[in-house]
């Protein structure tokens, strides 16, 4: 008997379908982990049955009764409860206030009754095992502990039905192993736990069943028992278009223009890039790419890389001085930290480069429009004019602005984090042959992509990274999307190979 | 790392608001300066110099604790302090009207920033800098001279004496218990550190935002409110300049008693602290017949090291 079932479950956003018809079952005491790529309808899934938004169609059943939540609220009050990646902690609370939020016991005055909230807390935090003390401040905890509190706070629900998004992104190995144990001990509680996670290794360690979804339609559930890593990926992925039609491009590599020693945690990685070579960088979120590709950067801490460029020793410490070594990174959130939002694009293009194109520390403009201007039309930038406001261009002639601005910058090495991130087809295949010419020119490229099928097209090497560590590395032709998916998602098969 | 932070943390903690350790030292150099600061009237008139800014700095606290500011409470304080002075004149029987008159006037202007607040979800310091500047147009369009006086009860509660203490710090001590019990031992008070240390937490938990930072607003306003009248009393007149400026001060006072700037924890205990303390400081320095110039500069100065001694920087400590 199902604990929770959903029929026809469907939404559509502007009439886009992104979940279509999903029929869904999870029974008490069973971990039902659900996977898919990205844009499979996942996270919408998630949201829909923990309250947050309302289907277009289709009905939810909470142990045989039809339930229709209008709130994270209602889902929580009838025993639905999710944990999301971005933690809604008070972090100037402390433990047992967080995890009482919003319902506070009250004594017989009306006022909070702090020791009962205290040993309300200490209770549900023991009959877990969880080692929290309920009076400390949130702030003063690491992730795994906001974490637990998180948890402790669904189950304070009597939580039903507890659903882990990415729960184990953010924790190091022994506090993975923790919360691996806690999830047994609630599954043999009798909780159904719906465990939503890239990591297909530990889709094996901890779920029962796994159900997997391709662009919003569930394509199967199946015991895990019976299907073996390379089995879930295909069934993932759908039809494998066999081996990525690559660039043919005969890559002279040639000399060494960076090399790297990065250290997070336990884990070194090496980082070698060569003149007139694109390596990508693989991996699923939280693996630590773009932590890496800032590192290279200057925005690492000092112990944790060292760096050669040309042979010679550099330890930058800031953007700025990673920029007169050569090594330039083009941000993966164009919005936050890439864009000067209301300016025009050709100030967008120059502001990097000023000192070029000032006498005396005047901008001479004629000189800026020459400079920014030639470069936006070598990327082949479409816009009104050069004064136009950059937030009013579409995606991909921003990030041709902001690739300007880094070409400017005169790099030897180019570390473009998601280079293709919300542009659309035409403006990716500029970019694409964009990076393509600049290696053949001798530049050192990295490309960091959640998509596997850019890095297989572009990529004359692909490492792959797990665990803020480089666990493999292919060479062109070796791999194809489903190789690198194991690998990126745990895979000991796969893994095993030296990087 | 988080052992380091945490123990800096616990370190501070167990050290107290750092206000409390800068109060030692300034008594303790003004006894040793100063031989008459030590007299039962000096320390009285001291409170009495205090209760108005204790006042503001108390329901300033619930304001930046729910992660916010309000500037509007200086002017406040005068458009009640200038109504009041009017409506009484003197008379003794018209005090419980000025009294009705403050307390609705505070409710009124911080109900009305409330609600502008969750209207136009602008940013506070921008917003009650607006609702500043319209008060002080309200009271300078009501008058632009002195007018009116305190009733003979008012100018007692700010000028009086009962065991030897003003009535007015009498007055802060009750208010300042009950804004305690508030704060740190009703729903309201932890819904409102939920909301000024993570509103998006707080919204997720099914806590009333909106609702929540307007009771802030009210609490500010009615103690705006009774600010008003302890300074007519003080004054003896409704001087339509008499609370410019005193907005500063009160934020000043809420950060030195060791409420976070930005929101999410704060204490009145060190708010009203705080005010004593900055009227420790300006005692002392007119005893020591400092000009009133030099001593804005001082109390600059005393503000600065104040925050920076509070101040813990966790990445730069770990």
């Amino acid at each position: 008997m199902a604990l929770l079932e959903t029929a026809g479950l469907s939404k559509s956003f502007g009439g886009v379908p992104v979940l279509a018809g999903l029929d869904f079952a999870a029974a008490a005491g069973e971990v039902h982990a659900l996977v898919g790529a990205n844009g499979a309808g996942k996270s919408t899934f998630l949201n829909i049955v923990s309250g947050s938004i309302a289907p277009t169609a289709g009905s939810i059943r909470l142990g045989g009764e039809v339930v229709r939540f209008a709130n994270p609220q209602q889902a929580q009050r009838a025993g639905v409860s999710i944990v999301h990646q971005e933690f809604a902690l008070a972090p100037l609370l402390d433990v047992a206030t967080n995890i009482f939020l919003g319902r506070e016991p009250r004594n017989r005055l009306g006022l909070v009754d702090r020791a009962r909230m205290r040993r309300d807390a200490a209770a549900l935090l023991a009959r877990h095992g969880f080692r929290l003390d309920p009076g400390a401040l949130v702030a003063g905890l690491s992730v795994a502990e906001q974490q637990l509190v998180e948890i402790a706070r669904a189950l304070s629900f009597e939580a039903r039905v507890l659903i882990l998004d990415e729960p184990t992104a953010a924790l190091s190995p022994p506090e993975q192993q923790r919360l691996f144990a806690v999830i047994d001990r609630l599954k043999a509680a009798g909780v159904a736990i719906l465990y939503v996670s890239h990591r297909l290794d530990e889709v094996f360690r901890i779920a029962d069943r796994v159900t997997i979804l391709r662009n919003g339609v569930r394509v199967d559930t199946r015991p895990t028992a019976g299907l073996d890593h390379a089995g879930l990926v295909r069934l993932m992925l759908g039809e494998t278009a066999g081996p990525t039609a690559s660039v043919a491009r005969c890559a002279a590599a040639g000399p060494v223009r960076l090399a790297a020693t990065y250290r997070a945690g336990e884990a070194t990685s090496e980082i070698v890039l060569r003149a007139g070579e694109i390596v990508g960088l693989a991996g699923f979120v939280g693996a630590g790419r773009t932590h890496l590709a800032r590192a290279l950067a200057g925005h690492a801490r000092p112990h944790e890389i060292e760096m050669m460029v040309d042979g010679v020793p550099v330890a930058p410490r800031s953007p700025a001085a990673a920029m007169r070594q050569g090594l330039v990174y083009l941000t993966e959130d164009r919005k936050r930290d890439g864009l000067f939002v209301p300016l025009g694009v050709l100030v967008n293009t120059t502001a990097g480069a000023l000192d070029r194109v000032a006498r005396l520390g005047v901008i001479s403009r004629a000189a800026e429009r020459r400079l920014g201007g030639g470069m936006l039309a070598r990327l082949r930038l479409a816009a009104p004019g050069l004064g136009a406001p950059i937030d009013h261009l579409s995606g991909g002639n921003q990030q041709k602005a902001v690739f300007a601005r880094a070409l400017l910058a005169e790099p030897k090495v180019l570390i473009c984090d998601e280079p293709t991130r919300g542009v659309d087809v035409g403006a990716k295949a500029q970019i694409h042959d964009l990076l393509l010419a600049l290696a053949e020119g001798g530049l050192a490229v990295l490309v960091v992509s959640s998509e596997f099928g850019e890095l297989l097209a572009l990529a004359d090497r692909i490492l792959v990274m797990r665990d803020r560590a480089v666990i493999r590395t292919f060479r062109r032709g070796e791999v194809d999307e489903e190789m690198l998916f194991r690998a990126a998602s745990g895979d000991p098969a796969v893994c095993a190979g030296r990087p | 790392m988080t052992a380091g932070r945490t123990a800096g943390r616990l370190a501070v903690a167990a050290a107290g608001p750092p206000i409390l350790w800068v109060t030692v030292v300034l008594v303790g150099v003004a006894a040793a300066l100063l031989p008459g600061f030590f007299s039962a009237d000096n320390l009285a008139n001291v409170l009495r110099q205090s209760a108005v800014l204790a006042l503001l700095a108390i329901g300033q606290t619930f304001v930046v604790v729910a992660g916010m500011m309000d500037l509007s409470v200086g002017m406040l304080a005068t458009l009640v302090l200038v109504l009041a002075a009017d409506l009484m004149d003197g008379r003794a029987e018209a005090t419980l009207a000025a009294v009705g008159l403050a307390a609705a006037v505070g409710i009124g202007v911080g109900a009305l920033t409330g609600v502008l607040n969750n209207l136009l979800r602008i940013n506070s310091l921008i917003l009650t800098l607006g609702t500043l500047t319209i008060l002080q147009g309200v009271t300078f369009i009501y008058t632009d001279q002195s007018l009116g006086a305190p009733s003979p009860a008012i100018a007692w509660l700010a000028n009086g004496d009962v065991l030897g203490l003003p009535p007015s710090f009498l007055l802060v001590v009750l208010l300042v218990a009950l804004a305690h019990l508030a704060l740190h031992h009703t729903r309201f008070g932890v819904h409102l550190a939920a909301v000024g240390g993570a509103p998006q937490s707080a919204r997720q938990a099914g806590i009333p935002v909106g609702r929540v930072q307007l009771a802030a607003f009210v609490i500010s306003g009615l103690s705006a409110g009774l600010a008003g009248l302890v300074l007519l009393g003080r004054l003896g007149t409704g001087y339509p300049n008499a609370g410019i400026g005193l907005e500063l001060d009160a934020i000043v006072a809420v950060v030195l008693g060791g409420t976070a700037l930005a929101g999410g924890r704060g204490s009145v205990i060190g708010s009203v602290a705080a005010a004593v303390v900055l009227g420790i400081v300006s005692n002392m320095l007119n005893l020591l017949e400092v000009s009133s110039f030099v001593q804005m500069v001082i109390k600059g100065l005393v503000v600065i090291m104040v925050i920076l001694i509070g101040q813990v920087r966790p990445e730069r400590a770990a």
